[in-house]
């Protein structure tokens, strides 16, 4: 479904990513896994549009050619940005509707949002309220469902569990997991490898910009290597 | 108490008019991140254009006055597309510097073209005051509020209820994650310059027939605008909307209880208040930040 072949990204004259190549298949849920500036976010980016790169994209047979985040939008691939960024000023239902924005059935998106707020009664009785008024755990809601609003193929996650309480990164996985039992394939970016690599088919990781590692979970999980460094022991 | 009246009536008057200047300069800063300096030449290019369509060329008046603020459209548009679409990625001060420039050269472009005699533009309305009680006012300036709290309350419906002024809205908290939801931020910049162009050219085309057109008259509005959002907070629509008429109200208090030299004073001793006392501005929203 989506290939990514040597992907090298700049920021400046510093690079952040050195031929970096992955795939990831219809249906499943991949993880990405690293330490802190191993390049994932920059990956996520790269793909959804939002930093430049040299190498290729493909997705569904279409090279991206740095065609920018809406045009990657348009093709089906949506980006829940680090650190939930919902739109603090804006009411929670704006911000639904900001994430169907390309979208133009209007009386569906309706139907998206009712179902959301009955999924999440707490939100639908705040969703005439400014959404940075919303505990972390209902942003982070808020904003993965926001994604979902253009009704992705391909969704990309950057750390959806940061700075969440351990039963919220349980309810976030569960909601995660649920977007991908009904049909929409997971490339989620995860600082906890051990979680990652429970949750997800496949993984790859990263180390200071380059690929070390990838394979199904069982094989991360069984490596000592990974074992050693990321799963303390 | 009479007097107070008329003055309260006269601040709705100029508040109205400050409200637009306002709201125009503080999208364009929140929005795009521009301290933008050209403002009050907007203004004066809103007055002077409708000066030339009703006095030497004609127009009805009303036409006229239409013609004017879209020409001031345009103008913001070309000012986009030219000085700060290539310096996008520039810091505050570069593009601030920029529109200072731009701000002195449509200056002397004015003086150049129109001379420095003051210019009157003509209008249809008589000139006899409605008189209500004790206090009066003249059926143009009637014309002027209204006209103002129309243009108000169609931005206001514009920014709040369409997609268009969500996504303008979002844009202003976060032109990444907008990109991400698909806003074509680029678009999002022009429109913005556009329509905060527009507001001001509204303001100086409605103004144009109450006092006198010349070409400095944009360092005054500058200043003033820049006082208004100041109050307001800077990015804050509602609060620029507010300090427009705080402005307005504070002008005409000064004038007529103090001295009428401190009218153009007041907007400056009122940003100096507002900076020493509440620098977030009169109106900051709270937000929940964790
Ligand atoms: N906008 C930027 N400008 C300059 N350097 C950047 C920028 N964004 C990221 N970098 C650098 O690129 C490298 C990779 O950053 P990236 O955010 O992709 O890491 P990450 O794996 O997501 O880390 P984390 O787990 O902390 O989120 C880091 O060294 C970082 O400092
Ligand atoms: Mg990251």
């Amino acid at each position: 479904m989506l290939r990514v072949d040597g992907l090298s990204v700049k920021y400046g004259a510093v690079p952040a990513l050195h031929g970096v190549s992955l795939e990831v298949n219809e249906g499943e849920l991949v993880t990405l896994i690293g330490a802190n500036g191993a390049g994932k976010s920059t990956m996520l980016k790269a793909i959804s549009g939002l930093v430049k790169y040299e190498g290729e994209i493909i997705f569904n047979g279409e090279s991206f050619d740095n065609c920018g985040p809406r045009n990657v939008l348009t093709m089906g691939i949506a980006h829940c940005p680090e650190g939930r960024r919902v739109f603090p000023q804006l009411t929670v239902t704006e911000n639904l509707l900001m994430g169907a924005y390309l979208r133009h059935d209007r009386n569906e998106v309706r139907r998206d949002i009712d179902a959301f707020f009955e999924r999440f009664p707490r939100l639908g009785e705040r969703r005439l309220q400014a959404a940075g008024t919303l505990s972390g755990g209902e942003q982070q809601m808020l904003a993965i469902t926001r994604t979902m609003m253009s009704r992705p193929k391909l969704v990309l996650f950057d750390e959806p569990s940061l700075g969440l309480a351990p039963n919220l990164v349980e309810q976030t996985f569960r909601f995660i997991l649920d977007i991908r039992a009904k049909g929409t394939t997971v490339l989620m970016v995860e600082q906890n490898a051990f979680a990652a690599l429970e949750l997800c088919d496949r993984s790859y990781l990263l180390a200071s910009g380059k690929l070390v590692q990838h394979g199904t979970s069982s094989q991360m999980l069984s490596n000592p290597h990974i074992r050693e460094a990321y799963l303390g022991g | 108490m009479e007097q107070l009246l008329q003055h309260l009536l006269n601040a709705v008057v100029l508040g109205g008019t400050y409200a637009l200047l306002g709201i125009g300069l503080t999208l364009i800063f929140g929005v795009m991140r521009v301290a933008n300096f050209t403002h009050g030449e907007l203004y004066t290019f809103g007055a002077y254009m409708a000066y030339a369509l009703i006095g030497p060329l004609e127009l009805n008046f009303f036409v006229g006055l239409a013609i004017a603020v879209m020409l001031g459209i345009l103008l913001g548009i070309v000012i986009e597309f030219m000085l700060l679409r290539p310096l996008q990625k520039s810091d505050m001060d570069t593009t601030m510097l920029v529109t200072i420039g731009a701000w002195i050269a449509l200056q002397n472009m004015e003086l150049f073209g129109w001379g420095g005699v003051a210019k009157s533009v003509p209008h249809p309305f008589p000139t006899d005051p409605f008189v209500i009680g004790s206090v009066s006012v003249a059926p143009l300036r009637v014309f002027v509020v209204c006209v103002a709290m129309v243009l108000l309350v169609s931005f206001y419906l514009m920014i709040n209820r369409t997609t268009f002024g969500i996504a303008m809205r979002a844009t202003f908290q976060d032109p990444e994650v907008s990109s991400l939801m698909g806003v074509k931020i680029n678009r999002m910049f022009t429109l913005t310059f556009a329509i905060g162009s527009g507001l001001a050219a509204s303001a100086g085309a409605l103004l144009a027939p109450v006092f006198v057109v010349v070409p400095m008259m944009g360092d005054l509005v500058t200043l003033k605008a820049f006082a208004v959002v100041i109050l307001g907070g800077l990015g804050n629509i509602v609060g620029a909307t507010i300090g427009g008429f705080v402005l307005g109200l504070a002008e005409e208090l000064g004038a007529g209880y103090i001295d009428s030299g401190y009218r153009d004073a007041m907007g400056f001793i009122l940003i100096i208040a507002v900076l020493l006392l509440r620098p977030q501005g009169l109106f900051a929203p709270r937000e929940r930040t964790g």
